[in-house]
């Protein structure tokens, strides 16, 4: 075959099959149907298997990207996931939900000339065959008898937990809430990310030997010291996570009918609000839904309203689309469904209707003036802009801070945003703690915690001086045997297993 | 590739007869993995060098330790049955053991908690969920037992979820989570203190109550109820309380009028009363709060807004204290009684009334057919 160039591979990124957007506003199903076979054979011809992947660099938790994609073009599906396991738990979901645009895609040197290889759609193609063919790869493991303590279950808590049970450790992990996952099952909507694709790699964590412990609110049950001392843990990751919604503190936010988006994605979401009463959880929904903020929280609240049943639906932001922090996948299919944005305005007071309820909000129109720190430009209020627009449910989504119960109950270090201070390795002023996700970077996105899950994971194994697995491996290869289960093996770290 | 290599274990395992040994260097060690249940207390696996680099001498070695082995984790399984039940996990479902109704609205569930008995302190709240389709309904902890490994709640079936709580909720059931505890604990540290309940606010202050008299302060009681019949607890208040006004609505028992009027005679015969604690209804509350303020006497209230998650994370518990916004959950839920928004509190409180009443009726229908 032809040495593969940037003029003889196909021009435009395969499109991925997604359902009517009049379809699927009204439902709960997922809005990518995903690449089918076909689909992915013509995509990863896209890529140019480059000699210097930049793309590497750019993935945070540094999948080998060509070699999986070559791997799929090799028909060889099953090393494809290899790959992708070598780097990451959670390829079905990270394929999901990792913002690609802003990093693999986004240097991808196809990218240059033409729109760049579809990593993530690729990824997610990989991670959910894995899943549907029942693939999983056991590494071989050699317990050290370390006990290791995740506070957590979001992406940060999964990834190091998965990295530390890889190295022999016994790990358990505490989650606060009756179900695992954090984030990923109470915030991200089943439209985005099936519960069943993040039962299933839950699922895997635990083939790890991963304990998973919910309902265990870390910090009240136990502190982090007494996770130390009195339970007996070696170290101690916390991805809390920064699940401590902001609001603006305007006049009216405490009027019934105001929410913040973690509160509306938390009853949709983990409590099933959307089929009340069957379940017991009500959501309190009206017809014409606010949500301020433009980033990819408010676009799973404003399409989480349309579904449930919001007949007009607005997304109020105060600067214009290209500065909106959204995934550019989320808003054109926020867009396709229905969804009002209202760019450049801002609200500045939400009004009574008498009974304590939201009847309107007061907004002010915004121009874009000089860019600020962040590099956007900055919105500026035009003079006598107001005006009253009609609403009865408004929901927040612009941010969120630290979640203050770890402050509030042990001796480590903060910041001044509240957030826990760590040193390069993610190690915290506790001996033995790390900490890494949103509750030492503030609110970021899901594969970016699962990079420093395992950034803490690897400081983890050099302060309870366990050799990182590769060296392990290779030292052992000498003895040309492995050392569980009997079985020869080539230069995998794992054993390729089938699930039923 | 080596992907034709099926890595099954357990096939290997069956097809030659190195079983269980593997080499290290040049010498043949055994190992057997054992049960996911057992290795807590014996490890991943249990392994031994055989001390030999003969295959064959290896084998017949294997056997030995083998059954060394296998007695190992027979005996290890035995002693876990055994030591289970005093065991017992946060997490690892939570019984039911003890139950007892004050009248046909209120009743007390005690349930296995061992944690939670030890971690609980006074004013924080646990979030129940009944069953797997429940919501979770947040409950001011009114009692813990660390001996027992016990925390008592009395709930009050006011809503749906509680009156099938009142149904379902037996001695020997599970509930199906209960976590916590919630909240920042009281702050004790007084040395005359007025400690005012009414209606579901009876139970939770209890402990508090208790901790400050065991804190040597002195403690005056005041609990509020409709009538005789609805009274509870009164031997446990009486043994922690240097003196204790009932007040009835009607008279039946105690002082006849509401809890503030108590409040009132407590604040009028001591007047070195250093703070007053209020727990009950936010109508209840704030008329305590009004009824010290004239007085300047440093009041606590407990906040009892509706609640999703009880971590911080959603927010939909926020009140109004001040000139800001708290979040009852993570920032209380005691508050200064004199900064609160009761208003706020209430029209907060309704939020889902009509959904409340549809779930009701649906249940109603639903338990009146069966």
């Amino acid at each position: 075959m032809a040495k593969k160039t940037i003029r003889n591979i196909p021009k435009d990124r395969t499109a991925i099959p997604t359902q009517d957007a009049d379809v699927r506003a009204h439902n709960f199903l997922e809005v990518s149907l995903g690449y089918r076979q076909e689909d992915a054979a013509v995509e990863c011809e896209r890529c140019l298997l480059c000699p210097k992947p930049v793309c590497i660099d750019a993935c945070p938790v540094n999948i080998n990207i060509p070699a999986f994609i070559e791997c799929i073009s090799k028909q060889d599906f099953r090393a494809a996931y290899d790959v992708l396991t070598e780097s990451t738990l959670l390829p079905a979901i990270c394929g999901r939900v990792c913002p690609q645009e802003d990093q693999c895609e986004g240097v991808c040197t196809v990218g240059e000339s033409l729109e760049p290889v579809a990593i993530g759609r690729l990824e997610r193609w990989v991670g959910d065959k894995a899943i549907e063919e029942g693939w999983f790869n056991k590494p071989f493991i050699e317990p050290n008898g370390f006990r290791i303590g995740i506070v957590g279950s979001g992406p940060a808590g999964m990834a190091c937990a998965a990295d530390m049970a890889k190295a022999g450790c016994d790990v358990t992990v505490f989650e606060a809430l009756h179900e695992a996952g954090g984030v990923l099952r109470y915030g991200i909507p089943e439209f985005r990310l099936p519960n069943h694709v993040l039962d299933a790699e839950l699922e895997n964590l635990k083939k790890l030997g991963v304990k998973i412990q919910c309902n265990t609110l870390v910090g009240r049950l136990f502190t982090i010291e007494e996770m130390l001392t009195e339970h007996g843990f070696d170290s101690v990751f916390i991805g809390s996570g920064a699940g401590y919604p902001s609001f603006m503190g305007i006049g009216g936010e405490s009027l019934n009918g105001v929410l913040s988006a973690n509160e509306l994605l938390t009853r949709c979401n983990l409590m099933g609000a959307t089929e009340f009463p069957k379940y017991d959880t009500p959501l309190g929904l009206g017809n014409k839904v606010a949500v301020i903020g433009a980033g990819n929280t408010a676009m799973d609240a404003l399409r989480v309203s349309l579904r449930a049943g919001a007949e007009n639906v607005y997304c109020i932001y105060r600067r214009s689309r290209s500065e909106s922090p959204a995934r550019l996948e989320e808003i054109e299919h926020a867009d396709e469904e229905g969804v009002q944005f209202e760019w450049l305005t801002a609200p500045i007071e939400i009004l009574n209707d008498g009974n304590g309820n939201v009847r309107a909000m007061r907004c002010q129109r915004m121009e874009l003036g000089e860019p600020d720190a962040s590099g956007r430009r900055r919105p500026i209020p035009i003079e006598g802009s107001e005006y009253e627009f009609e609403v009865d449910t408004v929901v927040y989504a612009i941010g969120t801070n630290a979640n203050p119960i770890i402050g509030q109950t042990s001796k480590i270090a903060l910041n001044k945003w509240g957030y826990i201070e760590t040193d390069e390795n993610l190690a915290t002023s506790i001996n033995g703690v790390y900490a890494g996700g949103d509750i030492v970077t503030g609110a970021a996105t899901v594969i970016l915690a699962m990079g420093a899950g395992r950034k803490a994971a690897r400081g983890m194994k050099a302060y309870l001086g366990i050799r990182d697995s590769e060296s392990v491996y290779e030292s052992d290869e000498t003895n040309g045997k492995n050392k569980l289960f009997g079985i020869d093996r080539s230069e995998r770290t794992f054993a390729r297993v089938h699930v039923a | 590739m080596s992907g034709c290599l099926a890595a099954n274990s357990v096939e290997q395992e069956t097809m030659s007869d190195n079983r269980y040994l593997f080499k290290r260097g040049q010498t043949w060690w055994v190992k057997v993995a054992v049960p996911r249940s057992l290795r807590q207390e014996l490890g991943f696996d249990l392994r031994q060098s055989l001390k030999t680099q003969d295959i064959d001498e290896a084998r017949q070695q294997r056997d030995i330790v083998l059954k060394e082995f296998r007695a190992q984790i027979a005996t290890a399984k035995k002693q876990r049955d055994q030591g289970r039940a005093c065991k017992a996990v946060a997490g690892e479902g939570f019984e039911i053991i003890a139950r007892e109704d004050f009248s046909d609205v209120t009743y007390l569930l005690e349930v296995k908690a061992p944690l939670l008995a030890k971690a609980a302190k006074p004013g924080q709240f646990v979030i129940v969920i009944s069953h797997d389709h429940g919501e979770r309904i947040p409950l001011t902890i009114a009692d813990f037992n660390v001996v027992r490994g016990t925390i008592t709640l009395v709930i009050q079936a006011v809503g749906k979820s509680t009156r099938e709580m009142q149904q379902i909720c037996q001695v020997g059931t599970m509930l199906h989570s209960i976590v916590g505890p919630m909240g920042i604990p009281s702050h004790l540290g007084a040395q005359k203190v007025v400690c005012v309940a009414g209606g579901l606010g009876v139970a939770p202050v209890y402990p508090q109550l208790r901790a400050f008299k065991q804190s040597g302060a002195y403690v005056i009681g005041v609990i509020g109820f409709r009538n005789a019949d609805l009274v509870f607890w009164r031997e446990k208040f009486e043994k922690y309380c240097d003196e204790l006004i009932i007040c009835t609505d009607d008279g039946s028992v105690g002082v006849k009028g509401r809890v503030t009027l108590g409040l009132e005679m407590a604040m009028d015969k001591h007047a070195d009363i250093d703070r007053v604690v209020a727990v009950g209804p936010p109508i209840m509350m704030k008329a305590c709060a009004e009824a010290t303020r004239p007085r300047g006497l440093e009041t606590i209230v407990s906040m009892n807004p509706i609640v999703v998650d009880g971590t911080g994370m959603c927010g939909g518990c926020r009140v109004t204290v001040g000139d800001g916004i708290k979040f009852a959950c993570v920032d209380g839920p005691e508050f200064d009684a004199h900064q609160v928004d009761f208003d706020d509190l209430i029209s907060r409180l309704g939020r889902f009334r009509k959904d409340e009443n549809e779930a009701m009726s649906v249940w109603k229908k639903a338990v009146g057919a069966v």
